[in-house]
């Protein structure tokens, strides 16, 4: 839908959407299971080959080289269908801005040019946490030229699926954080089994412990927090986008339901309190659409507005998101609640969303302390 | 100041004093017994929380996980073992008759711990409840004896309710929609007894239940006035269970599919039939729809003290991670934002409370259905008097057919509309409340915890993934909303209609 106003995002919107109609939705329930069953490595691969996990990135690291507005389309349309493959592509590339935000060109070329295959391209990013607010971060000792790295990391995304790790690390006497990219293949990291969360079960996370890890410094020292809050900026809409694909697919779905589900001698759809469920979800599912527009361009203008649009739209529609996913399930009833339909997993995984980049509260501070700041 | 005429005619206004004092009202006439009696369920609760529910709640739901076939046997017969089964079923009926408000607090209580296990241990008292209500006290004390002896043997004997069907979940909880529905589980009259055939889904507990109270129709097309109740056992012939439903959350409570084919069911196991309620002053649909109010009116008001339950376990979450966290570098709990929550989700789980408590209120005013077993000489000849005694002397009473048919004049005859639409509208009232709190209070307790909350070891996940399904049975909230309206609002606007458009 957000391509009706840019009509340079069709292409993707079509890509992204038939992608999600051919190798997600078939599949959906199954690809849920993981932990339990097996991982779509298939589905990724075919991600990857599309160009999915390098949109943003420059043509000159081998990716597509488009804005935020070709990601949150594709977000948007992958996440209608299964949330989960979204939140790989929103990890990687998160990982990726922060490197290019970090001006790490070197290491990013290093991973980007030897990779053949979809795990060699996914950088691991703990993509719930702002370093900041919880310190989810470990020691970093420098060492001649090197930076030896140890604790322990919780969350970290995508952290069984590749060997490339984008974590954070305090080095002693210093009060910010600095970013490190670690070989998580290192015999120095212990990684945990799959995590098993409320949503997004097909986007693995684990927990790390880094004991005397080799860490290559991002960036400059201490100015983890720096790339972090330049690459939050453009990464809300992202995330924005994906509760905007999942509100979509949660009203789509009670829709068809409610022309279907008899109830009292006529379909539901003609009760009207179901009327007024869908309508609310409807102006919801407009109201998105027209949110994430004006929040992508914003971001591709830059500035600070843009900034301010992008957390703006991810606060509110990642909100508004698990309120329709609960309604969108009450409209189903029973059936609603099984996972035989969609709905109950586009509940976990909009709560899940919500969480992306930090405490939810603590994104609403920060969004008034910018503010407050100017 | 007012005449004793005048106050009356004041009161009766809408709202009606009668219908929002019901704590005021009960107060001076409950039994003080009621007060240590809900004390020590409480605490005993509080101690199956620390043994079993906390222990084995993580635990549990990754086995239906790991295994979808799993069945929660083990809980089961520990649930047994500790009485749960028998605590609130009357003592004439052989169980430990702790009154049944206590059933919600103790919901309450273990639903904090884990919602799952709370229906293992008590949704069974749905289908006591389905089977109380139908006033058959000579069944009821065949089939509740069952579940007594289960616990004596270690051999738990637990009951469920089956209503539901593929086609029909609102119809079937509501008169007015039900002849309109499409209910398809048919009860064939037959010499000796019934031919059952259909299907019935979301039974929670199917699977491990030894009686199901099974609500069929023998006129499929006008099934408001052509109901029938039974009590099936499970291995009877034609009574088979389908899979169990792979659902979001309350996993370890299996919810089942039952399947009636060609089904004899004996006319010892009819609960209730056309021909038993002509005998009484109330239509055979009103009757009907009075026992549907009964159940719900006790069910209810148990769903929000499910919520309630949920709500507070999300909110001990949020304040123990609050008071173990720093964020920002001060811990949580002293962020004024941080507090400002925690205080909104105490407070709903207040108001959940308030809620289910002043439903049982309603339940108790007279024409409710505790009114009876609450009125002070009952209440303390069935507490205080040994089981040896009532086993002797009430019991053998229960089995003759003039008993059955007191009961039914009492409860059917003897209720009052506004009784009914007290405590029908108050239970949807509680039901809504407590449940939309639980959902409430989990999404609050997530936002605040971030990721830590999302991990299946925090626990705190899976509340909201059980919370959920709070929203939709036993009525769905929009179902429970329009009950509310009809009963307590709309049934004085002549002009208003409630379930038809």
């Amino acid at each position: 839908m957000i391509a009706t106003i840019n009509t340079e995002l069709k292409p993707f919107e079509d890509l992204a959407a038939n992608f999600a109609t051919r190798e997600l939705t078939p599949n959906k329930e199954k690809n849920d299971k993981y932990p339990f069953g097996e991982f779509f490595d298939d589905v990724l691969e075919k991600a990857y080959e599309v160009g999915f996990l390098g949109t943003t990135l420059p043509e000159d690291f081998g990716g597509i080289g488009q804005g935020m507005g070709a990601l949150c389309v594709i977000l948007d349309n992958i996440c209608q269908s299964d949330a989960s493959l979204g939140g790989i592509i929103f990890t990687n590339a998160a990982s990726q801005e922060l490197m290019l935000s970090a001006e790490s060109k070197d290491l990013l070329t290093r991973i980007t040019s030897n990779a053949t295959q979809a795990k060699d391209l996914l950088i691991a990013f703990p993509a719930f946490d702002n370093p900041s607010e919880t310190k989810n971060m470990a020691d970093a000792k420098k060492d001649k030229a090197n930076y030896i790295l140890s604790g322990n990391i919780e969350y970290l995304v995508l952290g069984g699926l590749t060997s490339h790790g984008l974590i954070s690390a305090r080095i002693p006497g210093q009060d910010v954080y600095s970013l490190f990219l670690i070989d998580l293949s290192d015999k120095g990291v212990n990684i945990s089994d799959p995590i098993f969360s409320l949503g997004l079960h097909a986007c693995p996370s684990v927990d790390l412990r880094l004991n005397k890890v080799k860490g290559e410094l991002v960036g400059k020292e201490g100015h983890g927090s720096i790339y972090f809050e330049e690459v939050s900026d453009k990464m809300h809409v992202a995330a924005a986008a994906m509760s905007t694909g999942i509100m979509k697919g949660s009203f789509n779905e009670a829709l068809s339901y409610a022309r279907q589900r008899y109830q009292g001698g006529w379909e539901i759809i003609n009760w009207s309190e179901i009327k007024m469920m869908l309508a609310n979800m409807a102006v919801k599912v407009k109201i998105a659409d027209m949110t994430i527009a004006q929040a992508y361009q914003g971001v591709e203008n830059k500035g600070t507005e843009g900034g301010l649009c992008s957390r703006a739209a991810a606060i509110h529609l990642q909100d508004m998101a698990c309120s329709l996913t609960t309604d969108g399930i009450q409209v189903l009833g029973g059936n609603g609640y099984m996972k035989d339909y969609g709905q109950e997993k586009r509940f976990r995984d909009a709560k899940q969303i919500q969480a992306l980049l930090g405490l939810t509260p603590m994104k609403k501070i920060r969004y008034i302390e910018k503010i407050i700041e100017q | 100041m007012v005449s004793r005429k005048e106050v009356k005619s004041l009161l009766g206004r809408e709202p009606r004093f009668e219908d929002i004092m019901c704590s005021l009202q009960s107060m001076p006439i409950l039994p003080k017994g009621m007060v240590r009696e809900t004390k020590q369920a409480i605490a005993y609760a509080r101690r199956f929380n620390d043994e079993v529910a906390k222990p084995y709640a993580l635990e549990e739901d990754r086995k239906t996980f790991e295994d979808p076939d799993y069945l929660p046997w083990d809980l089961v017969k520990k649930a047994n073992k500790w009485g749960l089964y028998t605590m609130f079923i009357p003592k004439m009926f052989g169980g430990k008759g702790v009154s049944m408000p206590a059933s919600a607090c103790v919901i309450e209580e273990l639903s904090s711990a884990c919602v799952g296990i709370a229906n293992v241990a008590l949704v069974h008292y749905l289908g006591v409840s389905g089977i109380m209500t139908s006033w058959n006290v000579s069944l009821a004390n065949k089939v509740f004896r069952e579940v007594a002896e289960g616990e004596r043997t270690g051999e738990p004997c637990i009951i469920s309710l089956a209503i539901t069907e593929p086609g029909a979940g609102t119809d079937v909880e509501e008169t007015e929609l039900i002849d309109k529905g499409k209910v398809t589980c048919h009860a064939e009259k037959v010499k000796g007894g019934y031919i059952v055939n259909g299907t019935k889904i979301f039974i929670s507990m199917g699977h491990v239940s030894t009686w199901c109270c099974l609500i069929a129709y023998t006129d499929l097309k006008k099934p408001s006035e052509n109901t029938v109740t039974f009590a099936v056992k499970t291995g009877t012939k034609g009574f088979s269970f389908g899979k169990h439903e792979d659902k979001m959350g309350q996993r370890v409570c299996p919810a089942s599919e039952l399947i009636f084919d060609d089904c004899f069911i004996p006319d010892e196991y009819v609960l209730a039939e056309k021909d038993q309620l002509k005998k009484f002053k109330k239509s055979v649909k009103e009757i009907v729809e009075q026992y549907i109010h009964y159940v719900v009116s006790v069910t209810r008001a148990g769903v929000g003290a499910f919520g309630t339950g949920v709500a507070r376990g999300a909110f001990e979450d949020a304040l123990k991670f609050a008071s173990e966290t720093e964020v920002d570098g001060k811990l949580l709990i002293n962020h004024e934002w941080a507090q400002s929550m925690l205080a909104e989700m105490y407070k709903n789980v207040s108001l959940g409370r308030l809620s289910y408590v002043e439903a049982n209120y309603a339940n108790g005013l007279p024409g409710g259905i505790y009114n009876l077993t609450q009125q002070k000489p009952n209440y303390y000849y069935l507490k205080y008097a040994p089981s040896s005694i009532i086993d002797r002397f009430v019991s053998p009473l229960l089995d003759s057919d003039i008993t059955s048919w007191i009961f039914r004049k009492i409860f059917t005859d003897g209720q009052p509309l506004e009784a009914q639409q007290r405590s029908s509208g108050w239970a949807s009232l509680a039901k809504v409340v407590g449940t939309d709190m639980g959902v409430k209070n989990c999404q609050m307790a997530l936002e605040m915890m971030g990721r830590a909350g999302l991990r299946h070891d925090s626990g705190t996940e899976k509340r909201l993934r059980d919370s959920k399904l709070l929203q939709i049975y036993e009525g769905t909230n929009q179902l429970n909303r329009i009950n509310l309206f009809a009963n307590l609002i709309g049934r004085s606007i002549p002009q208003s209609k409630s379930f038809e458009e």
